[in-house]
């Protein structure tokens, strides 16, 4: 008899039934479902997030697509260039695991997944081949990246960025780099930069960035108005959504919590812990800690991470409005605010925590270290000094992207709101 | 925290959302106008200014720089320098002082003539479209201190002509290479400063020094934002005796986000104003109180200008989102 | 006749870079065609000669080679001393080198002579000259240089913390600012002082009697504004009754002070309805506490008898060089000179603040019939004094023409310098530059 089995081609499976769908599914319907009084307005994100990592969609964008993966990129150069900018780093667990073949078993979880989905065919977000990717020399990882990414066959920019920033010569440097960064761009788009479409993008990003200040400030209510777990689904959107449509969006969300606000509504307990949220970025579908927390019953009422406060709270000043002038000040926007852990230095970070414990009025503190997220790991020492010469509490979590350690952390995290719980009743 | 009523609220978030530019601009055009031209009104508050408002101009001036007297004064004859007139130094110095202690440095940015002169110059190459010219960090550690020399000069310089060590003609010698003495006369239609002046080899050096340091300030202004402050012995003198002043500018380190957006906008650029989270009286002796830095600081309260004690305009993100707003589409 | 119009000399204290850098050639030849102005080594020949004269004037009136004069060189200098006193010399708006020339009513009393005697022969009209008063006393040698006073004419000399200044004048007699010396008692003429002070009676008061100092008539002047000296002398020669007023306007003025009483003596009246004649000057409308008279200005002076105009006065300037002019009074009294321009040291000499003196004298005939001292007479000479100050032009020396040059120059460098060094020096880390423009 002959073999006359068929050979049954192997379909590639729809996208909405991969892992990868699942994974965003699930973490979507956790943030949309466990919890009862989601602003109508996040709608617009549930949505985008469903169609974009859920289903599959095609994220659209004008004129050449430059990926970034830092948010130490300027963005405003890029759209002034009439280019689209889209923040590759990526929060996905089934990338984590396919980008393991470029790094050591022990690296950032963030960093894994950015190159696994770069080096992936279906590319979720799927944004096409990005005409250039950006990549600031930050990190050691994220440097050492730099020619993993190129040898999948991008086109690699790297964006050269101070160890150090408080020195006079390291941001004439950086204003330098800005300035090879912006020549880099014309070279690409065959575009000028002139004083009109650098404007119309400094416009464009410093409308977003009022719209976030904005909904920054609703969360300083207490009790809160919206859960932090929204507000990083929000900041997360900024990552590939268009831009003015995000701030619409974000204005319309704004509106809601004005209303909230004024019918003294309330989107947790009154007793809720308040938590700030520090370390490395959470980043759709991986918000496993923000949704443990709030699981649990405290509220993040905000953070200081790259992928939403340091993203976009600093705005830039200029004096006179010409294209030199401009250039440098956006410069300085991305430089001297900065609290990325990779400087020498940290005391502007600390800073910065105190000032957000302070007028968010938080509890207590979840510092987020990604397992091999060196800088992170390195910089709780100091950090967590400093919130004890402070008396604030904080709860220092190393984790990665995989869910395993889901019901250890819950235990961990219960007991800490508890903590911050009877500290508040305590005090009161 | 104090309450304040709510009216008065709404009065502090006008001034702290004010078009800070325009406000400016208006303001040093009112005070350049009283000051150049207040004189055909009758107008004289003295002749113990604590700003450029130049003797010089004889028939505008609304009132005299105190360094004209000063010098003056100073060049007196030793036996009455050192004994009767002496007093009257004191007194002048005294009222001087006064003066002085009402605004600080805020003469300098909304007031003085010369740098109102210096703003438009700074506008007009702004119209042109001609990027500034910045210092660089070693530079400006150098220049600094040419204020406290020229300062030195300016009081020994007089000191050595009442002892007779120097030719009268050098007196006053400061005013003879300042450059108001030939620009703010002009105005009034005076060209008669615009010589130079054969009558003695001294006078000769200095009236020429003179106007070659004019020439120098037309120049450095058009491409560096107030050039000469820079080098001012009346801003050196102003920040010697800056401590009790009424008006201050205000830092409060903790909201400091060290952004640099205030030292990116700074005329003078002071690095301090940025990055110094330390001190709470961030005022400078290189600041002309200008309180740009003020109002392009996006985070609330960070910086402030305080009349005694008193805040009356304050850093708000609100503010900021409404002025960058602003300029971003008006390139202004 | 010559017409040497030396006035024009004054018109040279304008623009430019006068005084500075002209050849005397030149010089001399422009001014005999009566522009340009007389050359340092003109002008010490020309005092030379005045010298020279001076000493002939003692033994022989001597005419010299008149009418020679008619080219506009030097040699016309000797011609014209020589009809000093002619009528025919008077013409107007020239003004005459001489001192004691152009004074009719000299009457060939050369002054040579009388100061040979060692000193001016007491008052009056015949003696030595007229009668002033002055705020510096006779010279011992050359230039009075100006008391280097403050700013811009400030007059700084104060009496010391607190006290008033004091002001010290002296009486002087003589044509010429210069040469006079101390006046000479006359035990003849019956002599009057009277100060009038910015808030005193308008009228005056009797100055009290000189100090151990007999020359210097000193006041204090503790109130802001114009102090007035008035001193007049009486004296009867046969039936002519002489009238000599010699006065003197201090101006007090200082910085801060009382604003409204410098105000209230910058307007107060300045001239005295008792005087039998005066001489004021003319305030300008724009003058202000510190005013200064400066060569090259033209100044109006009113002669007054009794505080009423007078025509027909017979005014002469003397310049501190000894030059002078005479004009005849017009209907309002009014005559107008122009302050010439004679101060020409070598240039490192020259001080911006030379305080120069003026003399201005007034006289006038009345045939006034009366009694004096119980004598009869049947006519008043009368002659009224004033001297006063000025100084070098401030335009003098000054030259808008180098100013411009040096301030393009270094302007026009810089400039280029600025331009060349932003577009060629490629700051570091700024090599990347974005064109502004549209």
């Amino acid at each position: 008899m002959e073999n006359d089995a068929k050979v049954i081609p192997i379909q590639a499976a729809p996208y909405n039934l991969s892992r990868q769908a699942g994974e965003a599914e699930n973490m979507l319907d956790h943030i949309v479902d466990d919890f009862p009084d989601n602003p109508q307005s996040m709608a617009y994100f549930y949505d985008l997030f469903r169609r974009v990592y859920c289903h599959g969609d095609e994220v659209k964008h004008e004129g050449m697509l430059v990926g970034t993966t830092c948010i130490q990129a300027p963005e405003e150069l890029i759209y002034a260039f009439g280019a689209t900018p889209m923040r590759l780093c990526n929060g996905s667990y089934h990338y984590d695991q396919k980008g393991a073949d470029f790094m050591p078993a022990k690296s950032c979880s963030l960093v894994k997944a950015t190159l696994g989905m770069l080096n992936s065919e279906t590319v979720i977000p799927k944004i096409g081949k990005p005409d250039l990717i950006v990549n600031p020399t930050t990190c050691d990882q994220k440097k050492k990246a730099s020619v993993m990414i190129e040898g999948m066959g991008h086109s690699v920019y790297e964006l050269e960025f101070p160890n150090v920033k408080e020195s006079e010569a390291s941001r004439v440097y950086w204003q330098r780099s800005v300035r090879q960064f912006a020549a880099r761009l014309r070279e690409l788009t065959g575009k000028k930069l002139t004083r009109k479409n650098l404007q119309a993008a400094m416009a464009k990003t410093s409308r977003a960035q009022a719209a976030f200040r904005k909904l920054h400030n609703f969360r300083r209510k207490s009790p809160s108005l919206i859960l932090g777990k929204d507000a990083f689904l929000v900041t997360n959107a900024y990552f590939f959504d268009d831009i003015e449509r995000w701030t619409d969006a974000v204005e319309k969300l704004n509106a809601e919590l004005e209303l909230r606000d004024e019918a003294g509504f309330k989107a947790v307990q009154s007793k809720a812990p308040r938590v700030l949220f520090t370390g490395s970025p959470p980043i759709f579908p991986n918000l496993k800690l923000p949704l443990l927390i709030e699981e649990a019953g405290g509220v993040v009422v905000t953070d200081e991470t790259c992928s939403a406060n340091r993203m976009l709270y600093d705005m830039t000043a200029v004096d006179e409005w010409l294209v030199n002038d401009m250039v440098d000040s956006l410069a300085d926007k991305y430089l001297k605010p900065c609290t990325c852990p990779i400087f020498t230095r940290n005391d502007d970070r600390r800073r910065r925590l105190l000032d957000l414990v302070r007028d968010f009025n938080a509890d207590g503190v979840v510092y987020q270290a990604f397992a091999g997220c060196q800088v992170y790991e390195m910089e709780y020492r100091s950090v967590a000094d400093e919130f004890n010469k402070a008396g604030i509490p904080m709860l220092y979590i190393e984790t990665d992207y995989s869910t395993d350690d889901k019901g250890q952390l819950s235990t961990r995290i219960e007991a800490f709101l508890e903590s911050l719980k009877n500290r508040k009743k305590h005090r009161a | 925290m104090k309450a304040s009523s709510p009216r008065l609220q709404a009065l502090r978030d006008a001034v702290n959302h004010v078009h800070f530019n325009r406000f400016r601009f208006w303001f040093q055009l009112a005070a350049f106008v009283l000051f150049v031209y207040g004189g055909y009104l009758a107008i004289d508050l003295g002749s113990r200014l604590p700003f450029f408002a130049c003797g010089y101009n004889q028939e505008g001036r609304a009132g005299v720089c105190y360094l004209l007297p000063l010098q003056h004064q100073l060049s007196l004859p030793w036996a009455r320098l050192f004994s009767y007139a002496g007093i009257a130094v004191l007194t002048g110095f005294l009222i001087f002082a006064l003066w002085f202690i009402f605004l600080n440095k805020g003469w300098c940015g909304f007031i003085c003539p010369l740098g109102t002169i210096q703003d438009w110059l700074t506008s007009l190459r702004r119209r042109l479209g001609i990027r500034y010219s910045t210092y660089s960090h070693g530079q400006f550690a150098q220049l600094t201190k040419v204020k406290y020399l020229l300062l030195a000069l300016m009081i020994l310089i007089p000191l050595g002509i009442g002892g007779g060590l120097f030719s009268h003609s050098m007196s006053p010698p400061f005013c003879l290479i300042c450059p108001a003495r030939m620009i703010l006369p002009m105005f009034t239609g005076d060209f008669s400063q615009f010589t130079i002046d054969f009558s003695s080899s001294a006078a000769m050096v200095m009236t020429a020094l003179g106007i070659s340091i004019t020439a120098l300030f037309l120049v450095g202004s058009f491409v560096k934002k107030r050039f000469f402050c820079f080098f001012c012995p009346m801003s050196a003198l102003h920040y010697l005796i800056s401590k009790p002043a009424l008006l201050k500018l205000k830092k409060d380190g903790s909201k400091c986000t060290r952004c640099g957006d205030c030292y990116n906008v700074c005329d003078m650029e002071i690095k301090e104003i940025a990055d110094d989270i330390k001190n709470t009286n961030i005022m400078t002796d290189d600041c002309t109180m200008c309180l740009k830095c003020v109002a392009s600081c996006p985070e609330t309260g960070a910086l402030k200008a305080t009349f005694a004690g008193i805040p009356i305009f304050e850093s708000t993100e609100a503010g900021f989102i409404k002025r960058m707003g602003k300029g971003v589409q008006h390139g202004k | 006749m010559s017409k040497l119009y030396l006035c024009a000399i004054a018109l040279l204290a304008t623009l430019s870079i006068n005084g500075y850098c002209e050849d005397a050639p030149a010089a001399e030849k422009r001014f005999g065609q009566g522009g340009g102005r007389p050359s340092e080594a003109q002008i010490a020949e020309w005092r030379a000669k005045r010298e020279a004269r001076e000493g002939q004037a003692a033994t022989a009136d001597a005419p010299s080679p008149a009418g020679s004069g008619a080219h506009g060189d030097m040699s016309a200098m000797s011609g014209m001393t020589g009809m000093a006193g002619m009528p025919g010399m008077k013409d107007e708006g020239s003004l005459r080198s001489g001192r004691s020339g152009g004074k009719p009513s000299m009457k060939g009393m050369p002054e040579g002579a009388a100061r040979s005697g060692g000193r001016p022969s007491g008052m009056g009209m015949r003696s030595g000259g007229a009668l002033w008063l002055s705020d510096t006393p006779p010279m011992r040698g050359d230039g009075a240089r100006g008391g280097r006073s403050g700013m811009a004419g400030m007059d700084m000399s104060g009496g010391g913390w607190g006290k008033p200044a004091v002001k010290r004048l002296w009486l002087r007699a003589g044509n010429d600012p210069q040469r006079s010396g101390f006046a000479q008692e006359d035990a003849d003429a019956q002599v009057e002082t009277l100060l009038v002070t910015p808030d005193g009676k308008p009228e005056g008061e009797p100055l009290p009697s000189a100090s151990d100092d007999r020359k210097g008539l000193s006041f204090e002047m503790p109130v802001q504004g114009f102090y007035r000296l008035y001193l007049t002398s009486r004296k009867l020669q046969g039936d002519i009754l002489n009238v000599n007023v010699a006065k003197a306007e201090v101006a007090n003025f200082g910085h801060g002070g009382d604003v409204e009483e410098a105000a209230r003596g910058l307007q107060a009246t300045r001239y005295s309805e008792s005087a039998p004649l005066e001489i004021v000057r003319e305030r300008k409308p724009d003058e202000r506490k510190f005013f200064q008279l400066k060569s090259g200005e033209d100044q109006v002076f009113i002669v007054l008898k009794k505080g009423l105009p007078l025509q027909g006065a017979r005014v002469r300037m003397v310049s501190y060089q000894g030059w002078s002019k005479e004009e005849v009074s017009d209907e309002q009294g009014r005559v107008s000179f122009q302050i010439v321009r004679d101060y020409f040291p070598p240039w490192n000499e020259f001080e911006k603040r030379f305080k120069a003196t003026y003399l201005l004298i007034a006289e006038a005939n009345a045939a006034e019939t009366g009694k004096y001292q119980d004598k009869p007479y049947t006519s008043v000479r009368y002659q009224a004094s004033l001297s006063g100050n000025y100084y070098p032009s401030p335009t003098d020396y000054l030259s808008y023409a180098w100013a411009l040059g040096v301030g393009m120059a270094i302007l026009l460098f810089c400039g280029v310098a600025v331009y060349l060094y932003r577009r060629r020096r490629v700051k570091p880390y700024q090599e990347e530059r974005f064109h502004e423009g549209k």
